[in-house]
């Protein structure tokens, strides 16, 4: 098994004023490259927690993350900063995109920390927002594009530095079922045809069924593993 | 400059707040540079004059004149060129409000002691041949359209007298722009022949020994009825700076009020718009900016605007007082006045530390976000 990602024993703690609150109660799980992952689970499950630390925007308490042979666990904030810059590609449930940048200005925005030239920029943000589609909306603000489209704009964004994973939280939970549908569709295509690994969080059964592998959380711990089949259910 | 497109739009990310904050900015810095201005204005009064004269009054007070007889006492110590009596009289033309510097010298004396004002010789002769002639500023005769020839009167404000004047020549002073100079001889006849005058002007041979020069002649009246001190030009001007220093420095306390204004209304509006980016900060973080990288992007944002908008101002000023008499608006007190360039340096310097410091907590407080923290936030 080639596993990119590797969680062992990760336990992750919030302080809130006096109190602690556990979120993550030991968690050890593998993600394997080209894997199309959904985590599911009721809300305070911890699922999102999980995600932004396989993203590296978030440490855990106690335990070990590998990803790509790399213990980020160990890595300080600007090491993360650096490694995130080239190993994840992040899609927001809001979209998150700068509102006073064109589409085109957005997804290229994570080529600004790169030493590519603005040629170069622009013809690979052209390529990734030709690849989902809004290569006619290159010069359009977020504001002048649907819920769907921002998405796209964002997912765009993600994928313009080639990741190594593809983080998504809740990327459906904003979009109506049409666009979300075509959202998911597209996460699928750049999951077996760009061989992307995914990891996704929803609340949707049916954005989970689009996934190879779904996993459970309740109260911080790994409740169940399913195939889509079983995640309709 | 590859962060050049997000760094102007996130300045004119809210257009009419960007506006205000700009034209507050202007309006600021339009009043600093005019206060910083007229205090260099003072300042660069203290420069004035040929730098080889040396002014001797009396101990006492400036109102105390000294008589006559000094001048010619004066002009035998070793080093002294030349001496010209004169006598400060002031008035006004036609209005109290247009102020003049009316001073009273012997004629002959102009172009040996005073050269730098400089006087056309064929009018300085006529001036010399004319017991009530007057040298006025090419400024006055501009203002006034005065020509050679005209008769002018000018209203008392010292002495018990109105002098009555025909204009025999203009001087180009680079600075004294509203003096006016008329004969000693007229000027005595007028107030009774006193034998006195509040200064005698001397030019020396060699600046390095105005020091002993100053400390023979005040030596020479040491023990008599009206001892004396000797002065070089420079401290002479710098006496009447100094009797202004409240103005000085109330100028520069506004200049400072208006300026710790601004950073703190620049801070607000920092604040805020710093506050609605919380997501968008977090969003660059999450893709790999770093916290010093979200820092520079941030200060360089707002020092921009605040230079920006003191740009305005400081632009406005130079060509409002390129364009206004100051001198005519001032009764001549700031001749020539304008926005030097020193002015303008230092105003812009200002502009982008008031965006460096109205940014700094904002800025700094974005850069340590978490990106945790920013995501979660609904602003």
């Amino acid at each position: 098994m080639d596993n990119l990602v590797t969680i062992e024993n990760v336990r992750k703690v919030y302080k809130r004023d006096a109190f602690e609150v556990p979120v993550l109660n030991g968690i050890s799980i593998g993600v394997e490259r080209g894997e199309f992952l959904a985590l599911m689970g009721p809300s305070g499950s911890g699922k999102t927690t999980l995600l932004n630390l396989i993203a590296g925007i978030d440490r855990p308490t106690s335990g070990r993350i590998v990803v790509d042979g790399k213990e980020i666990s160990r890595f300080s904030e600007t090491e993360l900063a650096t490694w995130r810059a080239r190993h994840i590609g992040f899609i927001f449930q809001m979209y998150n995109l700068i509102p006073v940048l064109t589409a085109m200005e957005n997804v290229e925005l994570p080529l600004l920390l790169t030493k590519f030239s603005k040629k170069q920029r622009r013809e690979r943000a052209r390529v990734a927002l030709d690849v989902v589609g809004l290569g006619d909306r290159i010069s359009h603000f977020p504001r002048q594009l649907s819920g769907g489209q921002e998405q796209r704009v964002a997912i765009a964004r993600a994928i313009v530095t080639d990741p190594s994973i593809l983080v998504a939280d809740e990327p459906t939970g904003d979009l109506d079922a049409k666009n979300a549908e075509e959202t998911l569709e597209l996460l699928r295509r750049l999951n077996e045809e760009f061989d992307k690994t995914i990891v996704m969080v929803t609340h949707d059964p049916k954005a989970a069924q689009r996934a190879k592998r779904t996993l459970h959380l309740e109260k911080g711990l790994l409740a169940e593993s399913s195939s889509p089949a079983e995640a309709v259910v | 400059m590859k962060f050049g497109t997000l760094i102007v739009r996130n300045i004119f990310r809210n257009k009419l707040r960007a506006l205000m904050t700009l034209m507050l900015l202007a309006a600021i810095f339009f009043l600093v540079a005019t206060l910083l201005a007229i205090n260099s204005a003072f300042e660069r009064n203290d420069t004035g004059g040929t730098g080889d004269r040396l002014v001797t009054q009396s101990a006492f007070s400036l109102a105390n004149m000294l008589p006559f007889a000094y001048e010619e006492k004066i002009r035998h110590v070793p080093g002294v060129v030349d001496t010209a009596k004169t006598q400060w009289i002031g008035g006004y033309y036609k209005d109290t409000k247009n102020n003049v510097a009316l001073m009273a010298i012997d004629p002959n004396k102009v172009e040996s002691v005073f050269p730098d004002y400089k006087v056309p010789p064929a009018e300085l002769a006529a001036f010399v041949a004319d017991r009530t002639g007057a040298i006025v500023s090419d400024q006055l005769a501009k203002r006034w359209g005065w020509k050679i020839g005209d008769r002018i009167t000018i209203k008392r404000q010292i002495f018990p007298f109105d002098p009555q004047l025909t204009v025999r020549a203009i001087h180009h002073h680079p600075v004294q722009k509203s003096a006016i100079w008329l004969q000693m001889p007229y000027f005595q006849e007028s107030i009774g022949n006193f034998g006195r005058s509040d200064m005698i002007w001397m030019k020396v041979a060699k600046t390095d020994d105005m020091p002993r020069i100053s400390q023979e002649i005040d030596a020479l009246f040491k023990n008599s009825n009206d001892p004396t001190e000797t002065y070089t030009e420079k401290e002479f001007t710098r006496q009447f700076v100094s009797m202004m220093g409240n103005v000085k420095l109330l100028f520069m306390s506004v200049s400072i009020c208006s300026i710790a204004m601004i950073v703190l209304l620049a801070a607000i509006t920092m604040s805020m718009s710093a506050r609605e980016r919380v997501t968008e900060v977090a969003v660059l973080k999450a893709i790999g900016f770093q916290p010093r990288l979200i820092l520079t992007l941030m200060l360089t944002e707002f020092a921009s605007l605040t230079l920006l908008g003191g740009l305005i101002g400081i632009g406005g000023a130079v060509m409002f007082y390129r364009s206004v008499d100051a001198g005519a608006a001032t009764q001549g007190l700031l001749e020539n006045f304008h926005i030097d360039p020193q002015t303008v340096a230092i105003c812009i310097v200002l502009a982008a530390l008031v965006g460096i410091i109205a940014g700094g907590l904002p800025s700094i407080r974005a850069s340590r976000l978490t990106v945790v923290d920013g995501l979660r936030r609904v602003v």
